[in-house]
């Protein structure tokens, strides 16, 4: 491990990123458009009653954090990730005494600073007009640490694991957007997991798309009681190992392959 | 002295998908896919010794890329055994990486958008080089390369040129022991070219760093390495001085001549052996055998109303050229 190496990668990845900020405030607004459209639809359909137990203001207030918790882990580096495979872009990150997943975590952190820049001004401007409602209790504030965290790991070694069967498919980057078809529909975007109908409602309890985004939500929210906090935590966590598994073998039989196959 | 680089028998077989143009053939080939087998190193062996500049030498497709791929850690050999730097390179070890570096002439490694200098303090940090010793090594690299303006520029307004300094400043900015160049003056104008090898021989006499080139400008060649090792077809064909290698291939000079009267006299008679390659005007070219050269140039004197006369050996593109379309040495 060089973590020397990894933080002055961060810091120059930051300092491109900032280069082109405008570009990243754009990809970040058009990220923000499909859950700002079902914000509205679900706000509307509540009117001055309920939908599925939720107020207008608390769908409001789920949307918002979703925009918010989206944005945190979408892990966009995972679309180049096949590109540096192809275009031979491996051998100069090969080269180098320090593990290619760290460039993929830089960015991912930079990524992080410039996007939230532009994202919560904007998210509390809509906060403003829209009137969420939001009650966070402690426990709820404390358990959605840990849930973002987990959610944004998932969501990246996820990704990543996909993104590395480039080093036999062509266009491997199909499968992403596959994932993220999926994530649109599974993780809370379309409506809360909650308001799912029965047997999408299973699907997206037992695959790891809700884990990705939905969950860190519901927590915050106060959607969850305590069995299904925890059962969300094991789900969150069981299905990170598998990712890392998943990546771990991709990783090393990847490597091995590029180096027989050449890049 | 003990050899830092040696390789045995060092083999490279490409499985390399192939199908035939058109519409029917990629849909046969969804299915069934055919495979060729292509050698690109078949059986290299060769030993470099600590400081030694080698030119690595061979038409496209020599297996030239493909052996320094193998030598530098990118590529898994199929068959034979290399060592550097008593590692075995393609093991990866983050020690051997550190102690090695490559320069590319067609991939990049600094960040377009940001100007050099955030680079180079990256490849720093990675490399662990003290900030004392990487502003002491970063200050005499620019130095030798005159290159104090461009370090605040973004990468993405630097001329190709500029963007090749860039990239052996960060190639060396950790004193690799030995130093892999591919092509490092690939679409540069003459001036620049001659710069970054008089850069590169300089570099090499201060710092003893051992250098394996490869270049398709022969001048690269001729201007740094005393060894050429040349391969063809995945073979080695010559190991040794460049000058040895030309005198083999070319047992010949040309006597360059101009004549005051511009032809107006008929040719003089020739001996055996000698042959007119360019006739223009009053100005002749001959290739004449390396031992009939006092010869051949002082019965030239006495014919013919010379006005210049000139011995040179033959340009080495030509020698390389010969090898290349014959395929031996």
């Amino acid at each position: 491990m060089n973590h020397r190496g990894g933080l002055a990668l961060i810091r120059r990845t930051w300092l491109s990123w900032m280069q082109q900020r405008s570009f990243f405030f754009l990809l970040a607004f058009m990220w923000m458009i499909p859950p700002l459209i079902y914000l509205l639809v679900w706000s509307t359909a509540a009117g001055g009653g309920t939908v599925g137990g939720l107020t207008r203001g608390q769908f409001v207030a789920y949307y918002l954090v979703l925009i918010l918790v989206n944005q945190l882990t979408y892990a966009q580096t995972n679309w180049t990730v096949g590109d540096v495979i192809r275009y031979g872009n491996m051998n100069t990150l090969l080269l180098r005494p320090l593990s290619p997943v760290y460039d993929a975590l830089a960015s991912e952190i930079a990524g992080k600073v410039v996007y939230m820049a532009f994202m919560i001004p904007l998210t509390a401007l809509l906060a403003l007009v829209l009137h969420p409602e939001l009650r966070v209790t402690l426990g709820n504030g404390l358990a959605f640490v840990p849930a973002l965290a987990l959610a944004w790991a998932l969501r990246f070694f996820w990704g990543y694991w996909l993104a590395l069967l480039a080093f036999w498919a062509t266009r491997a980057d199909a499968l992403l957007g596959l994932q993220d078809s999926l994530i649109f529909l599974l993780a809370g975007q379309v409506a809360p997991t909650a308001l799912l109908p029965g047997l999408v409602r299973k699907a997206a309890i037992l695959l790891p798309f809700r884990y990705m985004v939905g969950f860190p939500v519901e927590v915050l929210t106060g959607q969850l009681d305590k069995p299904a906090l925890w059962t969300g935590f094991a789900f969150q966590a069981g299905w990170l190992l598998v990712a890392l598994f998943l990546f771990g073998i991709m990783w090393r039989s990847g490597v091995k392959r590029y180096a027989a196959v050449g890049g | 002295m003990d050899a830092q680089i040696v390789v045995e028998d060092l083999v490279k077989v490409f499985r390399v998908p192939e199908r035939e143009a058109g519409l029917k053939a990629s849909a046969r080939s969804l299915f069934q896919r055919h495979y060729r087998e292509v050698e690109a190193v078949g059986g290299v062996s060769f030993t470099i010794a600590p400081g030694e500049m080698v030119g690595f030498i061979g038409p496209n497709g020599a297996g030239k890329t493909t052996t320094l791929k193998m030598l530098s850690g990118l590529l898994y050999p199929t068959a034979g055994a290399a060592r550097v730097l008593g590692f075995v390179p393609w093991e990866r070890k983050p020690s051997y990486l550190r102690r090695i570096s490559m320069v590319l002439g067609n991939k990049s490694q600094m960040l377009w958008d940001i100007p050099p200098m955030d680079t180079f303090y990256v490849l720093g940090e990675i490399y662990h080089v003290a900030p004392a010793d990487l502003r002491r090594t970063l200050d005499e690299l620019v130095q030798l390369l005159e290159m104090r303006e461009l370090l605040t520029k973004p990468v993405r307004n630097l001329s190709l040129g500029e963007r090749m300094k860039c990239e052996l400043v960060a190639g060396l900015l950790h004193h690799p022991e030995v130093l892999f160049l591919d092509e490092p003056t690939l679409g540069l104008d003459v001036s620049m070219q001659g710069r970054l090898r008089r850069f590169l021989a300089e570099y090499n006499a201060r710092s003893g760093v051992t250098m394996i080139l490869t270049s398709h400008y022969m001048a690269d060649v001729v201007a740094l390495c005393p060894r050429v090792i040349l391969i063809h077809r995945g073979r080695l064909l010559y190991d040794g001085e460049l000058a040895a290698l030309a005198l083999r291939l070319a047992p010949f000079k040309l006597i360059r001549v101009a004549l005051s009267d511009g032809g107006a006299e008929s040719a003089p008679s020739l001996p055996a052996g000698v042959d007119v390659i360019e006739q223009e005007g009053g100005r002749l070219t001959l290739r004449v055998p390396r031992a009939d050269v006092p010869a051949l140039t002082a019965h030239l004197l006495n014919a013919l109303p010379v006005a210049d006369l000139a011995v040179e050996d033959p340009p080495i593109e030509s020698v390389i050229d010969q090898i290349y379309q014959g395929g031996e040495v």
